[in-house]
């Protein structure tokens, strides 16, 4: 008998246990869950680890593990017969060509840090000293203190959309309705992009203390953490560092805490995408407005805040937000870049926001052969021409540059690169990872990739009507997967016309 | 807020309800703005995109069908941004599904290219090879779900959640390879689809399309409507029955469109698909009676005497009790009305029933 009320939010636990996309399992979660049986397969066949369950081993072929030798990692297993599958992003660009077992041990990272300094407000390197002292400073001075704190600060939003974070704090803080929820996107999934990662492994109790104070200024009742698939181990640093802080009874117990599984899906990095996935749905983002400050998770205000911006918290209510703002150079707070592709120690650098590239590259190590080009802030910022790298590396400078800061996660290429062929990567990507809900952004990606395959091929006109579909793309999508999904290639044809032919510029 | 209600669309004031979208608001003052994925019986998904208006103040244009109006909002329909995102769309969807219009008609006709014709197109893109799956096993008698023709709207999986409450069918997979499945990609007639025929209807383009009207072969345009009333039941929903005038043949039946009849452009599955009896070679088109064990034609008189001579009898041997009526739920009221008159009047029973009444 099938329960009285579809219970959807249990579809994804439900899929997992069965094993994912097989026979027989869209009918048992079914019965179990009383969600109608397509709805189900709509859900599994959305979701990468659930729909091909017996993938083997994968290879990531973003755009950092290519230029690593991806296909070739690829070649061997299949030479050596271990099965294997190319993925879109395993969010492991510092061990470039980045391959994961999900029968397997979890893979462990290394990737290269920047060396303790008073003024970073994450610090990775730092001894945790999970004192929870700001969340006792909450208590005492109470909410308002805080929030205006937080404005003081001038923190923005760490997952790339650099949206002041007070902003929607208060906005949450504000609404009538009381039932309210605090999640937290620990779906990174931006190719380039490993800093939330090291955040969680190494600091998950800023984590817990910021989602903590979140919780008590926005007086949500439930904290849900959605952790990318991926990331095995990454949940479970999350976990024991909830447990370790409960124990110690610096928590308070009227928050139930909820930790979610993503299941191989890029766009649910987008802020209502992930609601809709921890609602049991295809992770198709969602019209705004309204935005989720006031229809969030079930409907109810909802604060979603990215990993690294949480994790500022502690140190902004401890330190103080002018603290925080001068810790920048040109914008506030300092910041975690991620550096990848062609360079020489690859890794999580916090510096000061606004630092320029060739300064983080000297941290780096300096970049393996001449640097050409880079992406400064994932798949979704394009492509920037190396004469760029004494660009401040901030939300308003890379904007105005026609790219942008996104997530922070640098891709250095250099002169050996194709930039056709980067910037295939970069449609290939995009063209797996839309949800397919909008016509732009479904059809604009097929025909980006196409059409630069035929243009590899030998087609010199292949690209003759990209500009066009370009221009609709970033026009016409719903979210922001689809109006950036073209700057890959529209980037590459601008600053290295010659490798496009001069037609097309 | 301010007290007046209303938005200005290309100039126009317009009041609005609370809660209109700027569609709703423009239809009424019969300011035309292109839909694909558009259906008012539905949640807007703006999903096709084709609809977007500029909106004074947001960067990015807005979707028509699902943004609401406000007051005081200024929305520009007519402009060069919102003309050549209306071109891309169709472009985009001509070269994702079938450029010919010939051939992507061959059934129903689309939506895609009446919008093309209407509002031009940024050019003829080299066609995607997309990688959409059909579902070329399912065996059942009546809806064909042809992948090459679907603009993934989702207007019938809407439709099939919202309006039937059915959730036959569901959007799949994702991105590029986004389509049209049922559950484990079974047969409909192995899933709760009742085989209403919705999602052929709410189709724009003849994704989804009646399996028999597909093998007569003849596009809709070339059919001429005809409105009747569904005689299934008692409810009254109106047909089109869509005539073959050549051949003299109801080739399909549709429904006339949602808000102009009682059925608001549903139909069931008998009313929308069974419909072979009308040139089934066994359907009874004149009277007969049976001599000595034989049936032959008669005619109405002959045959009609003959019913009232055995009820007659049959009354007179047995009593009034001995007889009993049932008629048909196809039947009109007036039918009915008639029967148990004849029932009660004429043969002093009140053994009547009616096939629908339980």
């Amino acid at each position: 008998m099938l329960p009285k009320k579809a219970r959807r939010e249990e579809v994804f636990e439900q899929l997992e246990s069965a094993g994912g996309l097989q026979p027989g399992n869209v009918g048992k979660v079914h019965r179990e869950t009383g969600v109608p049986a397509a709805d189900i397969f709509g859900v599994a066949t959305f979701y990468s680890l659930l729909a091909e369950p017996d993938a083997g081993v994968r290879v990531c072929t973003g755009l950092t593990c290519k230029l690593a030798g991806a296909d070739r990692l690829l070649a061997d297993l299949e030479t050596e017969g271990t099965p294997a599958t190319s993925y879109s992003c395993l969010g492991r660009c510092d061990m470039a060509p980045a391959s994961w077992d999900p029968e397997g041990d979890p893979a462990t990272t290394e990737p290269a840090f920047s060396p303790s300094h008073p003024d970073f407000a994450i610090d990775l390197l730092a001894a945790e000293t999970d004192t929870y002292s700001a969340l006792r400073l909450v208590h005492d001075k109470g909410a308002e203190w805080a929030l205006d704190e937080v404005e003081a600060s001038g923190l923005t939003g760490r997952g790339g959309a650099g949206f002041p974070a007070h902003i929607k704090w208060r906005a949450v803080r504000g609404q009538e309705v009381t039932e309210r929820y605090i999640v937290l996107n620990a779906d990174e999934g931006e190719p380039g992009t490993f800093k939330d990662r090291e955040v969680i492994l190494r600091r998950p109790h800023l984590v817990i203390e910021g989602l903590a104070i979140a919780a008590r200024c926005l007086e949500a009742q439930d904290i849900y953490a959605y952790v990318r698939g991926e990331f095995g181990q990454v949940k479970a640093s999350l976990m024991a560092a909830l447990d370790e802080a409960r124990a110690r009874g610096e928590l308070d117990d009227d928050v139930r805490w909820h930790f979610v599984d993503g299941h191989g899906a890029y766009i649910c990095g987008e802020e209502t995408a992930l609601l809709e996935a921890l609602e049991g749905k295809r992770g198709m983002p969602r019209m705004k407005p309204p935005y989720p400050v006031e229809v969030g998770f079930r409907g109810k205000p909802t604060l979603i805040q990215n990993v690294e911006s949480i994790a500022c918290i502690p140190a902004i209510l401890e330190r103080g937000g002018e603290w925080f703002k001068q810790a920048g150079r040109t914008e506030p707070g300092s910041k975690l870049y991620c550096l990848s592709g062609h360079v020489e120690r690859p890794g999580v650098y916090e510096a000061p926001m606004g630092i320029t590239l060739r300064e983080l590259l000297e941290q780096a190590g300096g970049v393996t052969g001449t640097i050409k080009a880079f992406s400064p802030g994932g798949a979704s910022s394009g492509f920037l021409p190396a004469d760029q790298i004494d660009l401040p590396m901030d939300f308003k400078s890379l904007r105005e540059a026609g790219s942008m800061l996104g997530s922070a996660g640098v891709v250095v290429l250099n002169d050996t690169t194709d930039m056709v062929e980067a910037a295939l990567t970069q449609a290939v990507f995009f063209e797996d990872e839309s949800c397919g809900q909008c016509s732009p952004c479904r059809i604009g990606t097929q025909i980006v990739r196409q059409a630069l395959e035929r243009y590899r091929g030998g087609d010199g006109d292949a690209l003759a009507f990209i500009r066009e579909v370009a221009w609709g793309m970033r026009e016409a999508s719903i979210c922001g997967l689809g109006q950036a999904a073209s700057l890959p290639l529209t980037s590459a044809m601008k600053y290295f016309p010659q490798e496009f032919g001069d037609d097309n510029e | 807020m301010s007290d007046a209600k209303f938005v200005v669309i290309d100039g126009n004031e317009l009041s609005f309800e609370p809660g209109e979208t700027i569609l709703e608001a423009a239809r009424r003052a019969e300011i035309e703005i292109p839909t694909l994925c558009y259906d008012d019986r539905l949640t807007p998904a703006g999903a096709c995109r084709i609809c977007l208006v500029e909106v004074d103040g947001a960067p990015l244009m807005q979707p028509a069908c699902a943004t609401r109006a406000t007051a005081e909002m200024v929305v520009r329909t007519n402009t060069q941004r919102v003309d050549r995102n209306r071109k891309f769309i169709l472009s985009l969807h001509l070269a994702d599904t079938i450029q010919d219009r010939e051939i992507a008609e061959d059934n129903n006709p689309s939506r895609v290219h009446e919008l093309a014709e209407t509002y031009g197109t940024a050019g003829e893109w080299t066609s995607v090879v997309s990688p959409r799956q059909g579902r070329p096993q399912d065996t059942n008698r009546f809806i064909e779900f042809r992948a090459d023709r679907c603009i993934a709207c989702s207007l019938c999986t809407r439709y099939c959640n919202e309006v039937e409450a059915v959730s036959a069918i569901t959007l799949a997979y994702r991105g590029a390879h986004t389509t049209i499945a049922t559950a484990d990609d079974q047969s409909l007639t192995d899933t709760t689809c009742e085989l209403c025929g919705g999602c052929v209807d709410v189709c724009p383009t003849g994704a989804m399309t009646e399996k028999q009207a597909l093998e007569w072969g003849k596009p809709e345009r070339e059919l001429e409507k005809v409105r009747s009333t569904c005689n299934f039941c008692g409810v009254g929903c109106q047909v089109d029955l869509n005539v073959d005038r050549e051949a003299n043949r109801v080739v399909k039946v549709t429904s006339p469109p949602p808000g102009t009849t009682v059925n608001d452009g549903n139909l069931c599955v008998k009313g929308r698909f069974a419909n072979d009896f009308i040139h089934h070679p066994d359907r009874l088109t004149e009277p007969l009676v049976r001599d000595n064990g034989e049936l032959r034609p008669a005619t109405w008189d002959e045959a009609l005497d003959r019913v009232a001579t055995g009820l007659a009898g049959v009354k007179e041997r047995h009593g009034n009790d001995a007889l009993a009526f049932i008629s048909s739920s196809r039947c009109t009221k007036e039918e009915n009305y008639l029967m148990q008159k004849l029932a009660r009047a004429a043969f002093q029973t009140h053994n009547v029933h009616q096939c629908a009444a339980t």
